[in-house]
């Protein structure tokens, strides 16, 4: 009892003076609770299909931002880990009969080999080469699916794979709680010391290496962490709609990813993730004015990008919350003084 | 025969048509400061890349504590203990200044000599109150006027703890208050022991430098190159009367 006193005594004073000092912190906080409290509210499943979909989706664009936006190692073709998360998943599901459980993080291992593969000849590349380079290896994966339709269906794709779950709720609060989980460990990769070498190698890998930091080494986790989380993502995919098909793997996805990213702002982790979940439904809602739909989406992301080049996120943070000139912490923007070290800001 | 601490034969580098670095010859001991000087385009700055691996040579050997580097990854030449600085400073300059001494303290050489330092923060700062700058730590690098970025490049380097220290230009755009700063953070580098949490172990430094008033007071031996050649070897006294020296620096014929 005192324990279970103590705990809820130390869950109460970290709420005070962690969470709700500062307003981005209880806005994920309430993103959290309101979404695994949608089902309690709603039990539609045109909703609940869209924001599993986003869910999906918001893994991927916060595994692009992992590898391009946090290592600089620019990816145009993300969809390649999402098509082998997705085709993996698939092919272990009809051919070796192993349940969902077991082939998305089989799926999300072969997307992991999949970045190992694509990592190793991309490790000498640099800026537009490393795009260009990454950009063929979802078109070579797309013609090696169409090669062999007995095995991977060709352009129908794999159909008829496992459900998920049971049920829509049940379909829901999987890709829910796993984005939720795997964006908290991406955020924390890219907060421990991991990810300071991430950043650096971002900055100037020459002077990584005079530091004395295997450079190959962190690039290849960098490839292989972001194909994980993006193979899981694309397993979970393959499950939800029940089937894999060669539209995981088109360009258009890449470049989906990247206009995710960047509209909520990279190097961030909570930007992309924020992104999927306005700019996805925002696609669906479009649907009202199908003739219009992709012009409005464009123009929507053009605005965006125009007057907060950083990204809507980090703009909307920036405006909410102010950084102490002095010890360089975040305080909210109507306080005159710092809360740590009193110093006044602005 | 008794091994040298650095050894460099007949090392040679070519870019395209031009002899960079032509059949160097030398070795140091491990209590020695060298001097590397010469005119501009000498090959200073590429006889330094060489020996830690960020260019690759022609030809030739250096030898590290007995060992072979050519040929070794820059990362593993650091990590024996081979540290460098650069000329036109190379900070990681959106991250804090804090963070950039942390990622050389992340290195293995670094990790594995500092297992008593829990918190690596610790060390860094250290590393910076040896340079000097840590009253900016948690400022970005790119706010840093062109005297600190060389101080953090200082620190940087000692972060990893290094045997022998590869200095470029310690001094290029220093006023002359914080060169005599700069060069007193050298000696005292040299001289070794601890600086809180970091150790130092006194290491051989080769410093590339201009300013040879400065020079002078810091090293025990001066190595002059000219168009890739290795032109003259000794101590300050000796350099300075040298006629090829003079020669190459202030041409032939009116002395």
């Amino acid at each position: 009892m005192a324990l279970i006193l103590f705990y809820l005594r130390k869950l109460f004073s970290v709420i005070k003076n962690e969470v709700l000092v500062l307003p981005s912190r209880v806005v994920v906080v309430l993103f959290f609770l309101f979404l695994l409290l949608v089902p309690l509210f709603t039990k539609d499943t045109y909703l609940l299909r869209i924001f599993t979909l986003t869910s999906i989706f918001a893994i991927l664009a916060a595994s692009w931002d992992l590898l391009s936006g946090f290592t600089g190692q620019m990816n145009f073709g993300h969809a390649l880990f999402f098509g082998v998360g997705a085709y993996s998943a698939a092919l272990l599901n009809k051919y070796g009969g192993i349940p969902p459980w077991g082939t998305v993080p089989l799926g999300g291992l072969g997307a992991v080999l999949a970045g190992l593969i694509i990592g190793i000849p991309c490790l000498r590349l640099r800026g537009t080469y490393l795009a260009l380079t990454t950009l063929a290896f979802p078109i070579i994966l797309m013609g090696l699916v169409f090669a062999f339709p007995n095995i991977t269906g060709g352009e129908l794709g794999i159909s008829g794979i496992a459900r998920l779950a049971g049920s829509r709720v049940a379909d829901y609060y999987i890709a829910v709680v796993v984005m939720l989980g795997l964006c908290t460990i991406m955020w924390k990769i890219t907060d421990s010391k991991t990810g300071i070498i991430f950043h650096a190698i971002r900055e100037d890998e020459l002077a990584v290496r005079t530091s004395g930091i295997n450079t190959t080494r962190y690039k290849l986790l960098a490839f292989s962490l972001s194909g994980f989380f993006a193979g899981i993502s694309g397993g979970i995919y393959a499950h939800f709609m029940r089937i894999a098909g060669p539209s995981t793997l088109e360009v258009s996805m890449s470049f989906q990813v990247v206009i995710w990213a960047i509209f909520g702002g990279i190097v961030t982790i909570y930007g992309p993730v924020g992104a999927v979940f306005v700019l996805f439904p925002l696609m669906e809602f479009l649907r009202f004015w199908q003739e219009y739909r992709i012009l409005m989406f464009a123009a929507v992301v053009l605005l965006i990008l125009l007057y907060m080049p950083d990204g809507l996120f980090r703009w909307l943070r920036d405006k909410i919350e102010k950084e102490c000139p002095r010890c360089k912490i975040r305080n909210i923007a109507t306080r005159d003084t710092c809360r740590i070290c009193t110093a006044s800001l602005d | 025969m008794t091994q040298s601490f650095l050894q460099i034969k007949g090392l040679t580098k070519n870019f395209g048509g031009l002899r960079a670095v032509n059949d160097v010859t030398f070795s140091m001991e491990r209590n020695q400061v060298l001097g590397l000087i010469g005119p501009n385009g000498a090959g200073k700055t590429t006889l330094l890349r060489l020996i830690t691996g960020i260019l690759k040579p022609d030809a030739g050997h250096v030898c590290f504590m007995g060992k072979e580097i050519v040929g070794r990854k820059t990362w593993d030449i650091v990590n024996m203990g081979i540290a460098c600085t650069f000329q036109n400073m190379r900070p990681f300059r959106r991250l804090p200044i804090i963070a950039n001494v942390m990622v050389s303290c992340l290195s293995p050489r670094a990790m594995k000599r500092g297992e008593w330092v829990k918190r690596l923060e610790a060390k860094a700062m250290d590393a910076l109150e040896f340079a000097g700058i840590s009253d900016m730590a948690r400022e970005k690098a790119s706010t840093l006027s062109q005297g600190d970025l060389k101080r953090l490049e200082v620190a940087r380097a000692v972060a990893t703890e290094p045997e022998l220290l590869l200095l470029d230009e310690p001094f290029g755009g220093l006023s002359p208050a914080e060169t005599d700063l700069m060069a007193k953070s050298i000696r005292r580098l040299h001289k070794g022991g601890r600086f809180g949490r970091l150790h130092s172990e006194g290491p051989a430094m080769i410093i590339v430098e201009h300013k040879l008033q400065w020079l002078m007071k810091i090293v025990d031996r001066i190595i002059v190159l000219n168009f890739g050649n290795m032109i003259a070897d000794g101590t300050p006294d000796e350099i300075v009367k040298d006629p090829r020296v003079i020669e190459a620096y202030l041409g032939k014929g009116d002395t």
